[in-house]
């Protein structure tokens, strides 16, 4: 086997990996770069996959499942930005209720799949789409780059993320310009998370929430500092460093558990590289992160 | 002619808390006038012109545009309406570029028009109205001064009716304050009205048609422009506190002969790499206070930053009481019982987030492990009462209080603070007349019967020659000086501050 082909083999491997975890941090991060603090992934990203399986199973198409996941969980996005917008209430403890009721959701959604059909092999993507998916990934996350970077809406988005009183004062509506970037995140993070089940591992199970997948895509977004672009080869290596952690430990002669730890400690070094150095400033979050917005305090 | 475009009629506030902020005021807003809004701080009118604005929205009251009743629930809607507030610190955002900034609340664009697109038309806009921006440039690089002026260039583009000015001349320096009002009654001129809120009552004498004075959330009055006296106007500002408004020289003090604050052929180096400060020597004695008079930007800010530990010196030596500090960082300057009232109350003089109580207890209780609350509360108290300051109780966040009221936080507990220095920048700026003088008053009150060695920094003239025994001119990072007050001719000092 040549080496061209050896590498065209690891990239159609990788595709499935690397659009989720793109599309997963990519959502997340349009979500807090309006300053709505997202703690909810890992639950968000459980109940997408679970969703996926459910809807892919009963229409039979992968597609579908895709799509009424990035729905379903759009519907999700709205209410998270709404209730972080409107209410003096703590975004933590909003997002943390809501990744719990992800668990459960998931877990109810997705077991009757389960039991109905043995495998989801069938439901799945093919391995021939694989490349297809990590080009339409890419190509969002393109998309999701203009509109922030040179658009009055990706503006909008930007001022409600540092400073939302005075973008209001500016004329921001930020309550509609929060539940666009909620609504489109969150329906971007579906979509990623559909191929966690129905492209990578084309098998559900209901302790996969164990795994904490979504807390690495949070990672991920962390490290590229929220960037749809820098998010593209950090996901890569991520996405790489998780599904070949197996075959790392076998070569360095690690144990199992440990090898399923690189990915983590990877996670680790890069947000130390990240707030040790310069690179903070550039990858600094929105001031206004998780602060609670409430029109009466006083700013102005 | 001139009609009312603007009416806001028995408008009421009152904030959690129990705050009365506004009761039932009426007050009209006319095409071609300038209104300048005034009264003592937390005396309602910031309250008053958010309300207007969107910010905040009344309990009670309507407000007519045009004769027809309206409800202006945004900025954005009172925006629609033609009404664009302008307050004392910039409403930016810093992380934006200019045109990203401007484009915000112009309707002609929508969602998905290019921000290159917005620049091309701001570019050609702007030049209309006689100034220069970059509208590429992000926002925080801009000085002060630029930054209200894309807020003055927002409000026309944004076609505004009404400019709602909040102190926002206020920390503007002289010469460009001018500039400013020569823009709004070119404004007014044709067919806009200004409603500004100012402390400086002879400015808004000479600037407005009509003067509409608050105290306590009532209108108290309002009076044409050109009849009002100034002493009627402060007797309706403060009532019987007027009384206590003055301008005249306070006591001298008796200064030992101990330099406190020293400072050898200091040089420091500015934001963006020049030279800020080029080899200033000074010396301030114990119970001493010397006056530095200046333009802002000529190298005060960073002269007080390295007084107080915030920044880097190049070359040179600060000495306090005879110690080496230079480079030492602010804990040890501060634990030798130095206070500070910064250039920037709100980025370097409190948390706006925490009370009054946890902002003392972190400048005051720095030497044990626990905080002794009950001595915060009762320092609090003490302050709350010396300076007459509106705050429901101690324990309130500092953000809800009127900013003239946080400013006098910051103040009260630096110059409670002090034991052997006190470096103030700027103490009185956004105080009313009364809590001016009483600042100035306590400040000279710690140099006379405490010894404190007192460092001030104003480009107000009027406050240097009140309080100082000494005064230093400083133009271009360089210091000009000592002068004896009572010699120092006032023409020679502002001639010395714009060569
Ligand atoms: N958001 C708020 N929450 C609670 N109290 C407030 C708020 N804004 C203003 N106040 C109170 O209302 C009063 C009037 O404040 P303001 O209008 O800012 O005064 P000023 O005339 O100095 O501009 C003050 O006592 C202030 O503490
Ligand atoms: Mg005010």
């Amino acid at each position: 086997m040549g080496l061209e082909q050896y590498a065209v083999n690891t990239l159609v491997e990788l595709a499935p990996v690397f659009a989720t975890f793109y599309l997963v941090a990519l959502g997340h991060s349009l979500f807090e770069k309006a300053g709505l603090l997202d703690l909810a992934i890992d639950g968000v990203f459980f109940m997408g996959s679970s969703i996926a399986v459910r809807a892919a199973v009963a229409s039979g198409s992968p597609v579908v499942g895709t799509v009424v996941t990035a729905i379903a969980v759009m519907f999700l996005g709205i209410a998270l930005a709404f209730l972080m917008t409107s209410l003096p209430i703590s975004h933590g403890a909003i997002g943390l209720s809501m990744m719990f009721l992800g668990y459960g959701i998931g877990i109810i959604v997705g077991y009757p799949a389960r039991l109905e059909v043995g495998s989801i092999a069938m439901y799945a993507y093919s391995e021939g789409e694989s490349m297809a998916i990590m080009a339409i990934s890419i190509a969002i996350g393109v998309a999701v780059h203009i509109i922030l970077k040179y658009t009055k809406l990706g503006a909008s988005i930007r001022a409600c993320g540092e400073n939302p009183h005075a973008a209001a004062s500016l004329g921001v509506n930020v309550l509609l310009t929060r539940l666009i970037a909620g609504a489109a995140g969150f329906a971007i993070m579906g979509a990623g998370s559909s191929f966690f089940t129905l492209a990578w591992q084309k098998f559900w199970d209901p302790k996969s929430y164990t795994l904490g997948y979504g807390w690495l895509a949070f990672t991920v977004a962390l490290t590229s500092g929220r960037h749809p672009m820098i998010l593209v080869p950090i996901s890569l290596i991520f996405g790489g460093l998780t599904f070949y952690r197996v075959k790392i430990g076998v070569m360095y002669g690690v144990e199992k558990d440990v090898a399923n730890l690189v990915p983590f400690i990877a996670a680790l070094i890069a947000m130390l590289v990240c707030y040790a150095t310069k690179l903070k400033n550039i990858l600094a979050p929105p001031t206004s992160l998780g602060k609670v917005y409430y029109r009466e305090e006083r700013t102005v | 002619m001139s009609y009312e475009y603007v009416v806001l009629k028995e408008i009421s506030k009152k904030f959690a808390g129990g705050v009365k902020a506004l009761d039932k005021v009426t007050i009209e807003i006319r095409t071609g006038e300038v209104l300048a809004l005034l009264g003592e701080n937390g005396a309602g009118k910031s309250t008053l012109v958010k309300i207007l604005y969107g910010v905040y929205s009344a309990d009670e009251g309507t407000i007519y545009i045009n004769e027809k009743r309206v409800d202006i629930s945004s900025p954005a809607e009172a925006i629609r309406h033609g009404i664009v507030m302008v307050s004392q610190h910039p409403q930016l955002i810093d992380t934006l570029s200019v045109a990203e900034n401007l484009a915000l609340g112009l309707k002609a664009f929508n969602a998905f028009t290019s921000i290159k697109k917005v620049s091309k038309f701001i570019s050609e806009k702007s030049g209309k109205f006689g100034v220069k921006i970059d509208p590429w440039e992000k926002v925080w690089r801009l000085t002060y001064t630029q930054k209200q002026l894309v807020e003055m260039i927002r409000a026309m583009l944004l076609n505004a009716r009404v400019v709602l000015l909040d102190e926002a001349l206020t920390y503007l320096p002289l010469e460009e304050k001018r500039k400013f009002y020569k823009f709004i009654k070119e404004f007014t001129a044709k067919g806009g009205s200004a409603v500004i809120i100012t402390h400086k009552i002879p400015e808004a004498l000479e600037a407005a048609d009509r003067i509409a004075i608050l105290r306590r959330g009532r209108l108290v009055g309002i009076i044409e422009g050109g009849s009002a006296r100034i002493d009627d106007v402060r007797k309706m500002m403060f009532g019987e506190s007027a009384a206590e408004i003055t301008y005249g020289k306070l006591q001298a003090s008796q200064p030992g002969e101990e330099a406190v604050i020293e400072t050898q052929d200091l040089w420091i180096t500015g934001d963006f790499g020049e030279n800020a400060v080029r080899g200033v020597s000074l010396r301030v004695r114990e119970g001493e206070v010397v006056g530095i008079a200046g333009i802002v930007g000529n190298g005060q800010r960073e002269l007080t930053q390295a007084l107080a530990g915030l920044r880097k010196v190049s070359r040179g030596r600060i000495l306090i009481g005879g110690r080496d500090v230079t480079n030492r960082g602010v804990r040890v300057v501060r634990e030798m019982g130095v206070g500070y009232i910064p250039d920037s109350p709100l980025a370097f003089g409190i948390s706006i987030d925490n009370s009054m109580t946890e902002n003392i207890a972190a400048l005051y209780q720095r030497k044990s492990m626990l905080v002794n609350w009950s001595e915060v509360r009762e320092v609090a108290s003490s302050l709350i009462e010396a300076y007459k300051i509106m705050i429901p109780d101690a324990g309130s966040l500092i953000k809800v209080l009127s900013g003239g009221n946080i400013m006098k936080v910051i103040v009260s507990k630096e110059i409670n603070y002090c034991r052997r220095a006190l470096i103030a920048h700027n103490p009185t700026r956004a105080l009313d007349e009364v809590s001016a003088i009483m600042v100035r008053k306590s400040i000279k009150e710690r140099a006379i019967s405490d010894g404190v060695a007192v460092l001030l920094v104003s480009e107000d003239l009027d406050e240097i020659y009140q309080v100082s025994d000494s005064i230093y001119v400083m133009n271009s990072g360089k210091l000009y000086g000592p002068f004896p007050p009572d010699e120092a001719e006032r023409s020679n000092v502002e001639h010395l501050m714009v060569i």
